[in-house]
């Protein structure tokens, strides 16, 4: 059980840099518009002319 | 060549511009170099696929402005400092995007500028029109990327960082930091208490128990101060005002708990609750952040109302012209105004005759003629002449600046319906605390040891926060669906009258019509010539002007060509034709010699050398939805009436097609008023729809106002709910969405009474441990939210 003084306070360090991490990522804007990454990606298609630049 | 539209930007094609663009194989017809060249431009840089997933244009969105605005100026160190931010080696600018319409414009911006040189990083939100911008520091740069965006068709406007970052985002960020540090934080102190649970069977270790408290309490420590801050810091404001909100047994509970907690940890005593401690801050923070959002989605219309401003104006020093950014602009400067260019500021006409279409303003769609001397309101476009004008007020100290102010209050204001549920939680939060008192002593006579643990419970299980969300979260879910079926909620007691309306009361003109003129009848004088001849060269020479009934006589025909048109202000428009010269305006311009009936239509006269061979009747035509928007009113239970200030033929013509028989006919705005006031009287609850400026005081006398955002801005200012788009139907929407809304409020409130009638005596006679205690709260305003979001799912 004498393990459980390690992994606990290592487990508490781990969501230190979790959280950490997320306010970070807040800071940098990432969650300040939640609608249009998901439009985002259905609308990155490679474009025939892309496709073409690489042939 | 057969009448077509831009491929670019909808218009119709001139007939005699024959541009083309060759775009996947086919060439493509366009309306105009500048939209030949934007159309190039796209294809040439591979987004020829931006046609494919647009939506059908607006015409006229997206075509490139006549002139190109002088960027230049925002390569300047000051400007750069003014409308940028220093981000390490890079800046970051916030530009409105004016002349978006759709996620496909986002997609062709981000990935034109994104391959520009010179750029990190360009992120479009497509719902605010904005442009998140990253570059390196360099010179020139910035004015390079604008004239990109111009050059796509677009017109750029960069925002002054503090009026990009708005309030909410700075409290989405806040709330979504404290919400996540509440849920780890909760996550992590449950498995402690598991193990601390478990080994109260088990038989305790007691160094491990106590070091499982000491990591449970530093874990709930920034839980607390952080995360449940505002939950103190509400309470004591509400202590301090002497209305003590539903925060107040919050921070009670949440502070006690942990207070006794951490006593017991460090006493080794009996137990612990930092568990319910953080499951309760953490249910709660999670219900206001839904609150939130739910509130936070409508439409940024400050924004929209701003890019009616120019970016730039033409400063006059003396003799010489600077271009200067809007912002800079001081009461006193001189500014020198193109024609067709916006107003930039309030001010003072100083030379020059100009007419000014403030159809954006007052919603008088005639173009004003000015003289020397005259007011001009910014945002008004000034249509013939060059002028110069003398600032009096700029920025928000501009009618519409006031204008978007007033609107931006009447969003944030809290409808009366939510102040009035807070006053009543007040009082029973005051009881609460009363209660709270009784159980702690009488539990004081019949088991000292149990007090604290039962008075806890009771603090938190009969936390009124199902009662205080009942009502906002259903206002807030209502609004934000509202603002997606294109209805924009600008007073949040609409919701609750519009639900009881009983009267929907119509104006006329730009309401139940399309308030743009068309043709409704032409008669010919001169039997040399026939309809449609008249119709083309009124067509033709009515190209040349932006006089607002100039649209009515738009033909989707090939025009025979006119050789140097020429606009007279407030006249007409002459032009030669098959070498005779023709005129259409009023009749003294194009030679007189009909006398006209003196009914209330518009008549446009139109004249070949001198002499009168037809004139026009102009009408303004019913919307093509009014008359099944109205039926289904009616099927709703809803009266109809139609009020105006016109003469009682038009008013008839419309109420007999639309079947009204409650009709009120060249009515004042006072006339309105009363008409208003006498259906209230009888006990009616009165919808009034409609716009124009005369409008603004009869829609504040009724219950429920509605305005149609094409309308006069003043009019929407005193509206509590705005119709976006083109139509009509929204309306059964509107009051369909508040009958359901003032349903689920009602549902919510008689859950968070039962709830609180059944939890209050389990939990005063001890059969609900806090742990408990804190699920049930949670559970009873996750409800109350949820019930509330099935709104946001109203079709």
């Amino acid at each position: 059980m004498s393990i459980l003084y390690v992994l606990i306070p290592l487990a508490l360090l781990l969501l230190g840099f979790a959280v950490w991490a997320f306010f970070w990522a807040v800071g940098s804007g990432q969650f300040d518009d939640l609608d249009t990454p998901a439009v985002r990606v259905v609308m990155d298609d490679d474009s025939k002319p892309d496709q073409d630049e690489q042939s | 060549m057969a009448s077509e539209t831009c491929f670019h930007c909808a218009l119709p094609v001139p007939a005699d511009c024959h541009l083309s663009v060759d775009i996947e194989d086919e060439p493509r017809p366009v309306c105009c170099p500048g939209c030949k060249a934007v159309a190039e431009l796209i294809r040439d840089t591979g987004m020829s696929r931006y046609y494919e997933l647009r939506d059908l244009p607006d015409p006229g969105v997206g075509r490139p402005p006549e002139e190109a605005a002088e960027w230049v100026v925002f390569d300047s160190a000051d400007m750069l400092d003014a409308f940028t931010e220093r981000d390490g080696d890079l800046r970051e600018a916030t530009i409105y995007v004016g002349g978006m319409y759709c996620s496909a414009c986002s997609w062709l911006i981000e990935t034109t500028l994104g391959k520009q040189p010179g750029i990190a990083s360009a992120e479009v939100n497509p719902i605010t029109h904005r442009l998140r911008l990253r570059f390196p520091d360099q010179e020139s740069s910035f004015s390079n990327h604008l004239a990109t965006l111009a050059s796509l068709g677009y017109q750029p406007q960069p925002l002054t960082p503090e009026s990009a970052t708005r309030p909410e985002v700075a409290e989405q960020r806040t709330a979504l930091k404290r919400l996540l540090v509440a849920s780890l934080g909760m996550m992590q102190v449950m498995m402690f208490a598991v193990g601390l649970y478990a080994m109260d069977f088990q038989g305790i270790d007691a160094d491990m128990q106590h070091f499982l408290r000491l990591v449970s309490f530093f874990v709930t420590t920034p839980v607390v101060f952080y995360a449940a801050r505002p939950f103190f810091t509400s309470a004591w404001r509400g202590v301090v005002g002497r209305r003590p909100g539903m925060d107040l047994p919050v921070s009670i509970a949440v502070g006690s708990a942990y207070v006794a907690s951490i006593y017991a940890t460090f006493t080794r005593g009996e137990a612990v609750w930092f568990d319910s401690v953080t499951m309760f801050v953490f249910f709660l923070t999670l219900g206001r952040f839904l609150e939130m959002r739910a509130r936070h989605r409508s439409i940024d219309r400050s924004a929209a109302l701003s890019s009616l401003l120019p970016n730039t104006a033409t400063r006059l020093d003396g003799e010489s012209h600077t271009m200067v950014p809007v912002s800079q602009l001081q009461a006193g400067d001189k500014v020198l105004i193109r024609a067709g260019e916006p107003v930039p500021a309030d001010g003072v006409l100083e030379t020059g005759v100009t007419s000014i279409d403030e159809a954006l303003l007052t919603g008088e769609a005639r173009p004003q003629a000015k003289v020397i001397g005259d007011a001009l309101s910014a945002g008004s476009i000034n249509l013939d002449g060059m002028i110069e004008m003398t600032v009096t007020n700029t920025g928000s100290d501009t009618t519409l600046g006031t204008i978007s102010r007033l609107s931006e209050r009447a969003r944030y204001a809290r409808p009366e319906f939510v102040t009035v549920a807070d006053k009543i939680a007040s009082y029973i939060v005051v009881a609460l605390l009363f209660v709270a008192a009784l159980v702690a002593t009488s539990w004081y006579f019949i088991d000292p040891d149990r007090v604290f643990v039962i008075t806890l419970s009771v603090l938190v299980v009969t936390c009124p926060c199902a009662l205080a969300l009942a009502t906002p979260a259903a206002f807030a879910a209502a609004g934000s669906r509202l603002s997606q079926l294109r209805l924009l909620v600008t007073n949040g007691n609409a919701i609750e009258t519009l639900a009881r309306a009983t009267l929907a009361m119509f104006d006329k003109t730009g309401t139940l019509t399309l308030g743009m003129p068309s043709i409704a009848a032409v008669f010919v004088t001169d039997n040399a010539f026939s309809e449609k001849d008249c119709r083309l060269v009124a067509a033709a020479l009515e190209h040349a002007s932006t006089h607002p009934l100039a649209r009515a006589f738009a033909l989707q025909e090939p025009l025979p060509e006119v050789k140097s048109p020429e606009v007279v202000v407030g006249q007409g428009v002459r032009g030669i034709i098959d070498d005779r010269e023709w005129r259409i305006g009023n009749a003294e311009f194009v030679g007189g010699g009909i006398a006209a009936d003196d009914s209330a239509t518009t008549h446009v006269f139109l004249g070949v050398d001198g002499n009168a061979v037809a004139w026009f009747e102009l009408e303004d035509a019913i919307r093509p939805d009014a008359r099944q928007t109205l039926a289904s009113l009616r099927n709703l239970g809803l009266a109809t009436a139609l009020v105006s200030g016109d003469n009682h033929v038009a008013v008839d013509n419309v109420a007999r097609v639309l079947d009204i028989d409650d009709r009120h006919h060249e009515c004042t705005p006072e006339d309105k008023l009363a008409i208003i006031e006498a259906a209230q009287q009888r006990g009616e609850r009165v919808v009034m729809i409609g716009d124009g400026i005369n409008d603004a005081p009869v829609l504040a006398g009724a219950d429920t106002s509605i305005a149609p955002a094409h309308g006069a801005l003043l009019a929407q200012t005193s509206a509590d709910v705005i119709m976006l788009g083109d139509s009509l139907t929204p309306l059964t929407t509107a009051i369909q969405m508040s009958r359901k809304t003032m349903r689920i409020v009602r549902q919510n409130l008689a859950w968070a009474i039962v709830y609180n009638a059944l939890a209050l005596p389990l939990a005063a006679t001890g059969f609900v441990p806090p742990w408990l205690a804190a699920i049930g709260m949670s559970a009873s305003s996750l409800v109350v939210v949820l019930n509330a979001l099935r709104l946001n799912r109203f079709e």
